[in-house]
């Protein structure tokens, strides 16, 4: 850690998350490592020492519908989660280390309680890519892959549904998902009706500055992305998650940023838009886009905007881009052969509670996909009820872009561009 | 004792068979880890090479050439910087590890010990927070930098070394330094000082000494020493990634991009292939340029 003083115990929470998401390897390793000693004691008792909360939601099960012509089938367990670092809300000592460990979350503990069902949670996503890489194979041979539910974003949700490798969520278990989902998370080309994946959590990419040093370097804050890419190169970082820098790319070049309508050519466009500035010397980074900003190295940058949310630095920016912006969702999906179908259908339910919901939130600091969830966090963080980062106003809505889903053909001409410019 | 001599040792047949196999028996824990763990894994890793398709669609065996020639032909500057940052940095380590080592082979007197403690120390240190500390170290506004530029002035306000080529050879240098220092700190340990206060019986100045009988036994550690710092360094990708820009990729860089950027296995494999296959020849190269025979005993 460089620099940047007095982090909130969740900034660290956030680094070690994002910096999975942009595949570090060796980091992950490290901290896969940590995962894996951090969750190895799956088979405890339901309710552990510490943190035992009383459940929030009433005690009939808001998973059943009245209406419900047969009898539900009981909970079985362990749920085996599997979800990204830090990516839920943590107590104590796994809250400042932003690693769970059995017994640190209040929602999986009050989950337990609630169902009388074991979880065995793990933070064992550090990329999408290379967990995929360890259920392919299952999937594709239709044996079970160990998961009962897992979170991934958009492109990699919308390949395994599109390939038939996730189970069907029957609406009448999820009743809470079905009325909280917001409405402008509905209708997704890949699962338009919700029927294999809700939201866990979005996110969305944009420019990221710090006020102040921007002001002590004599430059403008940047509103666009035309003024970004204006910004000497070398003070300048882009992401190095693709589908980001190529979607704000595309926006920048006044192109659409919808995959139905990209091209090949269109990402080839962005590449030499963009080429130019890699020989100047701009650079590619994930999270550490915070220590470089902390550092003065980088005066502004592609950014994701729970970093941002959460950072605590004074000064720290997220503008929306007068262009658009960028946003992605992880999203809860239950593999084909889950073990524990019903029970990972309670858990999708019980997390779209808004109590629960606000709960995570008030931790991760990410755009809520539930609705409800800002009434409900206002009783426990009235700050973050009317933070933009989680709760977007309308306006930000309205310039929402999804540049995820790409055909096999834009994904690997992305891959090999992408790693052009980064000399990868 | 008596029995013994009483009946000689007649080679039983087992006994025999033992004295046969014992050699490959006492191998066997070792051959088994090296065929399981390397020559296996390499074969695999040859046949994925000369495979064809995707993550999703499985890969198979088509013995096509083009990843090979695709991995020879398609990376020339990752390549070349690998090779310059490589040959760089194990000179520069080979410049820094030498004065080190005789210091403390021929010095170090009691402190040998704490000495040769404090070169293994960061080792203590995971890898990754090393280099992530030259980041630091090396940052614009960096205990260095700050002192040249606001303290000294000597250094113009935008002057930056961080995610130039000279940071990547910096990290790699002091990454692999102890690598250099202990085969040379072993070979110049073993010189017996007899043959130095011979040699100044002879007439053999300071110089002479040094050129004629210290360097030529070291050559063993030299030979050793620039071996283990100059493979691992051809293979970095940590230090291309984490000091350097997209301007000083390594092939490291490309072999973790194509395996998990794209997932394109086939050329990944290939380049590990060529990697691991040109380092060979040049060790072997190096090794009949300095004549083993002579340096391994």
């Amino acid at each position: 850690m460089s620099e940047h003083d007095q982090p909130l115990p969740r900034f660290n929470a956030e680094l070690t998350r994002r910096r999975f998401l942009q595949g570090s390897a060796l980091a992950g390793f490290g901290a896969f490592l940590a995962a894996c000693g951090a969750s190895t004691g799956g088979g405890e008792s339901p309710t552990p020492a510490g943190s035992v909360f009383v459940p929030t939601a009433p005690p009939v099960a808001t998973a059943a519908p009245s209406t419900a012509p047969t009898p539900l089938p009981s909970p079985t367990g362990p749920l085996k989660f599997a979800n990204w670092p830090a990516y839920i809300d943590l107590a104590g000592k796994a809250g400042t280390a932003g690693v769970y460990a059995p017994g640190s979350s209040p929602t999986i503990e009050q989950f337990k309680k609630k169902y009388g069902v074991d979880v065995d949670y793990e933070e064992k996503i550090e990329d999408n890519k290379t967990f995929y890489a360890t259920i392919q194979p299952q999937l594709q041979a239709g044996t079970a892959t160990g998961w009962d539910l897992i979170v991934i974003t958009d492109w990699l949700a919308a390949k395994v549904i599109s390939k038939n490798w996730a189970e069907q969520i029957i609406p009448a278990d999820v009743p809470n998902a079905v009325a909280n989902l917001q409405d402008s998370l509905k209708g997704r080309v890949w699962d338009a009706n919700n029927d294999y994946h809700y939201p866990w959590q979005s996110g969305m990419t944009g420019i990221g500055f710090n006020t102040n040093d921007l002001k002590a370097a004599g430059i403008t804050p940047p509103t666009s992305l035309q003024e970004l890419w204006a910004i000497k190169p070398s003070k300048v970082s882009f992401l190095t998650e693709s589908r980001d820098t190529f979607g704000l790319g595309l926006l920048k070049l006044g192109k659409s940023a919808d995959p139905a309508q990209t091209t090949t050519d269109d990402l080839q466009a962005v590449h030499d838009d963009i080429k130019p500035l890699v020989t100047q010397g701009l650079i590619f980074a994930g999270n550490e886009y915070l220590e470089n900003f902390a550092a003065k190295k980088t005066w502004a940058a592609m950014v994701w905007s729970g970093d941002l949310a959460s950072s605590g630095t004074a000064g720290d920016t997220f503008q929306v881009p007068d262009e658009g912006v960028m946003i992605w969702t992880d999203n809860m999906v239950i593999p084909k052969g889950a073990v524990n179908k019903y029970t990972a259908e309670l858990m999708i339910n019980f997390v779209y509670d808004p109590k629960i919901a606000a709960q995570i939130e008030d931790y991760v600091y990410y755009v809520c996909p539930v609705k409800g969830a800002d009434v409900e966090i206002k009783k426990i963080d009235p700050s973050a009820a009317t933070n933009p980062l989680i709760f977007p106003t309308p306006d930000m809505v309205a310039k929402y872009h999804n540049f995820q889903f790409l055909s096999d053909d834009l994904e690997t001409a992305l891959d090999n561009l992408y790693l052009d410019l980064t000399g990868g | 004792m008596t029995a013994l001599q009483a009946s000689p040792p007649r080679p039983s047949s087992l006994r025999r068979w033992l004295s046969l196999l014992g050699p490959y028996l006492l191998l066997a824990p070792g051959l088994i880890w090296l065929v399981y763990f390397f020559v296996w894994p390499a074969a695999q890793m040859f046949l994925m090479a000369v495979s064809s398709g995707s993550l999703d669609n499985g890969f198979k065996l088509t013995w096509t050439l083009t990843p090979l020639h695709d991995a020879l032909f398609n990376f020339p500057t990752q390549w070349s910087h690998s090779l310059l940052y490589g040959a760089i940095s194990t000179s520069l380590d080979f410049l820094i590890g030498f004065p080190v080592a005789y210091t403390i082979a021929f010095r170090g007197g009691r402190y040998k010990n704490l000495l040769l403690f404090l070169v293994i120390a960061p080792f203590f240190t995971s890898f990754l927070i090393r280099t992530i500390s030259w980041q630091i170290l090396l940052g614009d506004e960096g205990p260095i930098l700050s002192f040249l530029k606001h303290t000294l002035g000597v250094v113009p306000e935008e002057f930056s070394i961080l995610y130039s080529p000279f940071a990547v050879i910096a990290g790699l240098t002091y990454n692999f330094l102890p690598f250099m220092i202990l085969p040379l700190y072993v070979a110049l340990e073993k010189i017996d000082p007899a043959l130095l206060e011979a040699s100044g019986d002879l007439y053999g100045g300071r110089w002479q000494t040094f050129r004629k009988v210290t360097f030529p036994l070291a050559l063993p550690g030299v030979f050793a020493g620039t071996i283990l710092t100059f493979i691992p360094t051809m293979g970095d990708y940590v230090n291309a990634e984490l000091l350097g820009s997209p301007q000083t990729r390594m092939i490291g860089n490309v072999i973790q991009g194509r395996f998990l950027q794209t997932n394109d296995y086939p050329i990944a494999s290939a380049l590990s292939f060529v990697l691991m296959a040109g380092i060979l020849l040049a060790v072997f190269i190096y090794a009949r340029a300095l004549g083993t025979e002579d340096l391994t005993g």
